[in-house]
């Protein structure tokens, strides 16, 4: 509960999570709806947030089933692989570094760890190239790419780069107070 | 992670680091005669006509602007001197040195004192130069970052501008590899064919062009 505070934290929990009911369940057919017996059956497949799965599994009510995104024969890995700086990794899920870091300790993947990390090293490179070159008409289109984590990281470079460069251009200097102004005429 | 959802809050503005650096002293050659100044900051004076004494940027560019005082150029804002370092900027991988606020310092001297410079137009172009290289310098510099495990990064005379504008993009992209590394996350499985072993400790500190 470290970062209780953290906004994108919470919002990381709500990514929805691939999970196997394990016992039949009454009461909760919201999340089954094929029929009217509100219940779940034991071994039906339903996608539940992140927190809810962990809370279940930890009480041994379901299992988790390892989201696509992160999957070992999913196209994302393949992908990854082949170019994982052109990877569209926002539409699979906006938060993907950190629903990894919290879904590979529980299910004990350990190929998820490694995984997350080369990708984050191959797209970082192409991140930075961007925040440093892109101008503001083009950034949209690449930012659509971006994982949350990732178009932050953008955003921080770039706004420090504008900042920068509107100081040279001479943006707006001190003013003088309109009260010293009528005072004495500025020289110079 | 905690904090940085409001990436600007740990950088200083580029309007700031224009107030620090006026903080600097400066050489000028005053035209006028007066006491010497007590300040908080110490004692400047006293101004005599034509003999040179040390002020603040501040108090030198408040006196420029009056026309009471003539600004001596720093040492380092000499055509040579900058075509030495230009010259040595491109060569070498390291970053040379120089004053730790020399993008603020030449703006405002070309702001306010371009008549006391010789050959303006050089050293303005010999400084927008060197700032480019280094710049450059500064973004290849950052790819290795993501080669191995980095922790922390060594920047030797690098300026005040030029940390202040990497400073949010390194400490999130840095936050962010230590997480993706951290032992709960990599263990001593190695499935992917391009990751190099692990050590167990923590990774040696990378060096960011320097020495």
């Amino acid at each position: 509960m470290a970062k209780y505070y953290d906004v994108d934290d919470i919002l990381a929990e709500e990514e929805l999570v691939p999970a196997v009911f394990q016992h039949t369940a009454n009461g909760i057919g919201l999340f089954d709806s094929s029929d009217d017996t509100n219940k779940v059956e034991a071994g039906s497949k339903v996608e539940l947030p992140f927190w809810l799965v962990c809370e279940l599994y930890l009480r041994q009510l379901v299992s988790i089933r390892v989201p696509p995104c992160f999957d070992k024969e999913s196209k994302t890995r393949e992908e990854i692989g082949a170019d994982a700086a052109h990877v569209d990794l926002r539409s699979r899920c906006p938060y993907f570094y950190e629903l990894g870091c919290k879904i590979a300790p529980l299910i004990g993947d350990k190929t998820i760890g490694p995984f997350l990390l080369v990708a984050f090293r191959i797209r970082y490179k192409e991140v930075l190239i961007k925040a440093h070159t892109l101008t503001l008409a083009v950034a949209p289109k690449y930012l659509t790419l971006l994982t949350n984590e990732e178009a932050k990281l953008y955003e921080a470079g770039q706004s420090s780069i504008a900042a920068f460069k509107k100081w040279r251009m001479g943006g707006p200097r001190l003013q003088i107070a309109p009260l010293l102004g009528r005072k004495r005429k500025p020289t110079g | 992670m905690a904090a940085s959802s409001d990436s600007q809050a740990s950088a200083f503005s580029a309007a700031e680091l224009e107030f620090l650096a006026e903080d600097e002293m400066i050489e000028i050659v005053p035209n006028m005669r007066m006491d010497p100044l007590n300040f908080v900051s110490g004692d400047f004076g006293p101004f005599r006509p034509q003999i040179a004494t040390q002020v603040p940027l501040w108090l030198a560019v408040a006196l420029k602007r009056r026309g009471k005082c003539m600004i001596r150029p720093p040492e380092w804002m000499s055509v040579e001197k900058l075509a030495q370092v230009l010259e040595a900027e491109r060569d070498s991988e390291k970053f040379q040195p120089l004053p730790f606020h020399y993008v603020e310092i030449s703006r405002l001297l070309f702001d306010h004192a371009r008549e006391d410079i010789p050959d303006v137009y050089m050293v303005r172009s010999l400084i927008e130069d060197i700032k480019d290289v280094r710049f450059h310098k500064i973004g290849t510099g950052l790819e290795i970052i993501s080669k191995e495990r980095t922790y922390a990064l060594r920047l030797k005379n690098l300026s005040a501008m030029e940390a202040n504008i990497v400073r949010p993009f390194v400490t999130r992209a840095l936050e962010t590899f230590y997480k993706l590394s951290g032992p709960e996350m990599i263990q001593e499985s190695d499935h992917l064919s391009n990751r190099q072993p692990q050590a167990t400790n923590r990774g040696p500190r990378r060096q960011l062009k320097d020495r």
